[in-house]
């Protein structure tokens, strides 16, 4: 991971740019208005502490973490600004700055539960009651399901999970699960600026899935697959990850599920990692459409609006959280949608927080569609 | 109490931003200057009403505090730069749309709206705010009409003043005023003191609302661009169409270098820059809209009339894409874009002076000399025609300046005012986009001569302290208590 001082050149191309496109479509700027907390602000404020024009301040520190990392500056921009904030976190935590108390919890959790909730291990497995999937052993199977932890330690969440596995084996394909012995990906160490714990944690893992012979993984978290993906890019690992709305839309395609579409409109919610950080934006559509029908919100894809939960903002600053929540919400409903379907367990957890629209995962919605057709199958045409 | 003390108790400490690194990035805006060529103000304010700015001037002009105020900070010459501390107004925090009157085609809105804004709020009426200088995603009503900046579309629409009805104003003794003709198009009455704002740069008052006249989306538009052998060519075929009767929406020369500047998203498609005919000096692109059929009318009329100018029309459509999409549309490819690819090594610089139709081809060349005696790396010339159906233009003399280099940005700023001045000699303007700010402070009277006086006059009767934007326009006056030391 590079360093805020190898950015240097970048937050000095910023200044003599002096643009701020990146103002127009940053959801905690045109919440808050203040200039620091949007990434032409933010840039100048790494500048200006590099030339040591001021001392680390609160204020300072507020500019760091007050961000959801959701890379709509970057959709306007050359510059990697995402990754400048991801430095200047990592700069502040390196130069005395204690870690925000919000943020110390879910790092203590990830070093003694191995997620960051809280949740005991064995809580990892609970999902996969009843499913009949077997547990990933060397050279058994080559396609790894990665649960997550979010997903697989939070109830509610764990109805998303079945589906996605009731889907993939509905279409025969072949796969295992970890159990209670799958990692966290360090997405969370990553996003609130514990860059060391997170390549040694990372190390791990890439350890742990060459061990088992795996070839693919397929999540259905936003935030494992962009870390899982970029990791192993960045090693040169040849093991390819995938996101499951990626892998169920390609089964749709080959005809492999029996599918019934309904004529509710439905409006779809890009998730930043799964969109514009990891470039998947037409699958879930398809998806979506196959099962129902879309209608889309003004800024959808790479201009798509976050959801306030990411890289810490939620525990951090759940104020702030909940206005971005509730702004998005208020998108879809101006839609006419009677349901808000997205695909990540932040962005689903965040937006049932504010009510008003039913809120839907993406696979749970597909499984429905293709449960009611259980007796009386018609290929979805679409 | 100190004047700060003072803020916070009338705003809210909310409202008021003392860190020294939230300051810090208030210091700078898009004008050239080294990296660490920050002059941040003393504090900040974040004002949601007319009231809590009218709070603010009271307590500055008790204490005799600068007060300066902005929007975007995308000024290309410093306009909004607080260069004496004191108080920074941020207006982005006043947004609010109060009202659109979709008959009446106008918009009552906060200053701090930025066009966009504005825009998005009247798109649902069919109906758009067409001031569209290149910055309108950041740019703030109130710095539009403060700095009357340049728009994409001035020959069929004018500039901000065009668009202006009435604006609110708190004054430098914390006074409100209404100034202008309420919701009316024209008026005959009184004097036009709401056209002073145009270009005032904050310095007479802090324009806190505006009304503004809208006008309906045209259904379609046509963008094409044609290449002369020479830029007084293009300039014959610019008045020939207006003699022909057609409405042109848009109409820019560039000159043949400064394409390249406008191409980026056709360099990130094929890598290369776009090729014109080598005998090509001059670059028009022109753009008519409104119904198709009316349209297609005058677009084939004028391309017809072309043949008598030497024109050729450019074919690949790319070259023409990349260009307004740079000018207007900003529809960039995703993680690219025009302004920070092109500003790495070198940012862009402007002087923006007006000169006589008719002595556009001279400038040019002088343009040139005067950038190659800096040791300027050229960027080009591009003239707008930003006056409602008639011929006269705003011109942008651009150059790349290292900024790292602060000699270069000094021989930048030498450049800016040679050109400037060499205008006035023209018979022409030192500004036609970018106003005075403390850049063109100095030498202002070789522009407006004995007249200076009056507008000093004007200053201290809306702000007679001295404390609105103090070094814009005129040298800082020194205060009182100053002088007596």
């Amino acid at each position: 991971m590079s360093e805020l001082n190898e950015f240097k050149d970048e937050l000095e191309t910023c200044f003599g740019t002096s643009c701020g496109f990146c103002e127009r479509g940053c959801p905690v700027y045109q919440t808050l208005k203040v200039k620091t907390l949007c990434m032409r602000g933010r840039n100048r404020t790494m500048l200006g502490l590099l030339q040591g024009k001021f001392e680390i301040t609160p204020a300072v520190v507020q500019a760091a973490f007050e961000c959801t990392l959701c890379g709509n500056c970057d959709r306007w921009c050359s510059l990697k600004n995402t990754e400048h904030t991801r430095a200047f976190r990592e700069y502040l935590l390196k130069h005395g700055v204690e870690p925000m108390k919000e943020h110390s919890s879910l790092v203590a959790s990830l070093k003694n539960y191995g997620n960051p909730w809280f949740q005991p291990r064995s809580a990892r497995n609970r999902w996969t009651k009843g499913l009949n999937i077997p547990k990933a052993a060397p050279g058994k199977q080559e396609v790894l399901f990665f649960a997550g932890c979010t997903s697989a330690v939070t109830k509610p969440l764990n109805r998303s999970l079945v589906a996605t596995a009731k889907l993939l084996q509905r279409a025969d394909v072949k796969f295992a699960t970890m159990g209670q012995d799958e990692p966290c990906c360090g997405s969370t160490l990553l996003r609130v600026g514990q860059t060391d714990a997170f390549e040694e944690l990372s190390a791990d893992n890439m350890k742990k899935f060459e061990s088992l012979g795996i070839k693919k993984i397929i999540t259905a978290c936003p935030g494992c697959y962009v870390t899982l993906k970029k990791s192993f890019e960045k090693s040169g690992s040849k093991i390819e990850a995938t996101h499951a709305a990626q892998e169920i839309a390609k089964l749709i395609e080959d005809g492999k599920l029996n599918i019934r579409k309904s004529t509710e409109r439905m409006t779809y919610h890009d998730p930043c990692h799964l969109g514009r950080l990891g470039g998947v934006f037409e699958e879930p559509r398809e998806i979506v459409r196959a099962a129902a029908t879309l209608v889309e919100m003004p800024n959808n894809r790479y201009e798509s609006r976050c959801c306030g939960a990411g890289a810490g903002l939620q525990s951090a600053f759940p104020k702030l959280s909940r206005e971005l929540a509730s702004k998005r919400v208020a998108e879809a409903k101006a839609t006419g949608a009677t349901t808000l379907v997205t695909s990540c367990p932040f962005c689903e957890t965040q937006l049932r927080t504010v009510p008003g629209i039913k809120v839907l995962d993406l696979l749970e919605l597909l499984l429905d569609a293709t449960e009611i057709e259980k007796n009386n199958t018609t290929k979805n045409a679409s | 109490m100190s004047y700060i003390e003072e803020l916070i108790t009338a705003l809210g400490k909310e409202k008021v931003l003392l860190d020294p690194s939230e300051r810090f990035v208030y210091g700078a805006d898009w004008s050239p200057r080294t990296p660490d060529e920050f002059e941040p103000p003393d504090v900040v304010v974040l004002p949601r009403t007319t009231r809590d700015i009218q709070r603010v001037i009271k307590i500055a002009y008790e204490h005799e505090i600068p007060v300066t105020a902005g929007g975007g900070l995308t000024g290309m010459l410093g306009g909004a730069v607080p260069i004496f501390g004191g108080i920074y107004i941020d207006t982005t925090t006043m947004n609010s749309v109060v009202e659109v009157d979709q008959r009446n085609q106008t918009i009552r809105v906060q200053a701090g709206a930025t066009l966009q804004e504005v825009n998005d709020a009247v798109q649902p009426y069919d109906l758009w705010l067409p001031h569209q200088p290149e910055s309108k995603w950041v740019c703030t009503v109130g710095s539009a009409i403060a700095c009357d900046n340049d728009s994409t579309f001035g020959v069929r629409y004018g500039k901000i003043l065009n668009c202006l009805l009435s604006a609110e104003i708190v004054t430098g003794t914390g006074e409100v005023l209404e100034l202008g003709h309420r919701k009316a198009h024209f008026t005959s009455s009184g004097y036009k003191l709401k056209d002073l704002l145009a270009g005032s740069e904050g310095t007479l008052g802090i324009i806190t609302e505006a009304t503004l006249k809208l006008e309906p989306i045209p259904a379609s538009r046509r963008v094409d661009m044609l290449v002369f052998p020479r830029m007084g060519s293009a300039v014959d075929y610019l008045n020939r169409l207006l003699k022909a009767g057609l409405c042109i929406e848009a109409a820019h020369i560039n000159c043949k270098r400064r394409l390249r500047f406008y191409t980026h998203s056709y360099k990130q498609k094929f890598g290369k820059d776009p090729e014109i005919p080598a005998w090509a000096e001059a670059l028009l692109a022109i753009a008519f809209a409104g119904d198709v059929e009316a349209v297609d009318m005058q677009r084939n009329y004028a391309l017809k009339l072309a043949k008598e100018y030497e024109a050729q029309l450019v074919e690949e459509r790319e070259i023409v894409e990349a260009w307004w999409a740079s000018k207007y549309t900003l529809d960039f490819e995703p993680f690219k874009q025009k302004w920070p690819d092109s500003q790495k090594q070198k940012k862009f610089g402007a002087a923006d002076p007006g000169v006589p139709v008719g002595r556009l081809e001279e400038f040019y060349h002088k343009f040139v000399q005067v950038a190659e005696k800096h040791n300027l790396e050229i960027i080009g010339m591009n003239a707008y025609l930003e006056h409602p159906n008639s011929i006269g233009f705003s011109l942008s003399c651009a150059v790349f300046v290292d900024y790292r280099n602060a000699d270069e940005v000094r021989r930048f700023r030498e450049f800016h005012d040679e050109l400037s001045k060499l205008a006035v000699a023209f018979e022409g303007t030192m500004s036609t986009f970018m106003s005075d700010t403390n850049q063109k402070a100095p030498y202002l009277e070789v522009e407006h001569g004995p007249s200076l006086k009056y507008m000093r006059d004007v200053k201290r009767l809306f702000d007679p302290k001295g404390i609105l934007n103090p070094g814009k326009k005129f040298p800082r006056e020194v205060k009182q208590d100053e002088r007596a030391q």
